[in-house]
């Protein structure tokens, strides 16, 4: 009597399971988008002085934080977490990583060099983006990324209050994911990885 | 008689050792090792304040720093944010923890690069005019 009170409840599974719709996947820290967001074109620059567009965000999965270098704190905690995920990849052996981007948001200091010395020592592959301040912001903003100078402060050694979201895009190009602060390396990684795994499966 | 009076010598030098030992405690102090072009330095440090009284740090200060800021980070709508603190308030019989993306200190980056090992004095005032100096590792977290 009791197993034919389960038959019901396993043929549902059964029919969920082979239904050709994958299921979007339960994150643990990020939220998925409903729909993958198309950002259009951009022009920015990478920290080895080399165009970065659009295309450069294809056929590979993209993670990006913006800040800026003269943020001793949450910048470095961030990047030091994002390469803490990024080891945690390697050493499952995950196949094609992804790339991680630093897009600064504060590109009248941040200089191509100082990009390309303060973004690698965190990881060797982690690649510094910076471009025109207005490029910077058109695409920040359809990104819903937000940054601005602190209020009451001028001269030189001003901050810049910013948005501490990672974001992740897909071999699309197009914005997939956010992970808003405070961020765990393991649960990104095993975020990424169920992602990955369901975009795989919806092609 | 005498013996009471022994005692009590006993329990007052007792006494006095324990208040001589009472004094605002820091510990676990280090700065952040920064990537080579950084700008700008981190430090941490846990203080603990036994007095009955909230302890004011005030001021902050390092023969290696051109000057030593206090600041705090704070996230508000998912947007980090740094604030300067003119001081830091550790509540009475309580502590007070300068740590990522909380308290910190901030300081310009010397010419000449802080590395893992690396140490660095700080001197910390109190508005009570309590003075510790403290030693900080470079590190990475
Ligand atoms: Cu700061």
């Amino acid at each position: 009597m009791k197993i034919l009170r389960i038959i019901p409840v396993l043929l549902s599974l059964v029919l969920i399971l082979s239904c050709g719709q994958p299921q979007t996947p339960a994150l643990q820290q990020g939220t998925l988008l409903p729909q993958a967001k198309v950002i259009g074109d951009f022009s920015l620059v990478d920290q080895n002085d080399q165009p970065f567009t659009r295309e450069r965000l294809k056929n590979h999965w993209t993670f990006a934080f913006f800040g800026y270098t003269h943020c001793p704190d949450v910048c470095p905690t961030s990047l030091a977490m994002l390469a803490q995920m990024q080891r945690r990849l390697e050493k499952a052996g995950t196949p094609e990583l992804p790339d991680v981007i630093f897009v600064s948001v504060d590109p009248e200091r941040d200089t191509l060099a100082t990009l390309a010395t303060y973004v690698p020592y965190f990881h060797p592959d982690f690649l510094g983006v910076t471009g025109e301040p207005d490029e910077i912001h058109s695409f920040t903003r359809r990104l819903g990324i937000l940054y601005g100078k602190a209020e009451n402060d001028s001269g030189e050694n001003y901050l810049v209050d910013h948005s501490a979201s990672v974001l992740l895009f897909d071999p699309d190009g197009n914005m997939r994911a956010v992970f808003g602060p405070p961020h765990d390396p393991e649960k990104m990684a095993n975020d990424f990885i169920a992602i990955r795994n369901y975009y795989e499966e919806s092609q | 008689m005498k013996s009471f009076i022994l005692a009590t010598i006993l329990l007052l030098s007792v006494s006095l050792a324990v208040a001589a030992e009472t004094q605002t405690l820091v510990s676990d102090a280090w700065v952040r090792e920064a990537p080579p072009g950084a700008s700008m330095l981190a430090g941490y440090l846990t203080i603990e304040n036994p007095f009955d009284e909230d302890q004011v740090l005030v001021d902050v200060s390092s023969p290696r720093f051109a000057h030593v800021m206090m600041h705090r980070s704070e996230m508000v709508d998912g947007m980090a944010r740094m604030i300067h603190e003119e001081s830091i308030t550790i509540p009475a019989h309580g502590k007070t923890e300068l740590k990522p993306g909380s308290y910190h200190l901030m300081m310009p980056a010397p010419d000449l690069r802080l590395t893992t090992g690396d140490t660095v004095p700080f001197v910390l005032r109190f508005a009570n005019g309590e003075q510790l100096e403290v030693s900080a590792e470079v590190r990475k977290p």
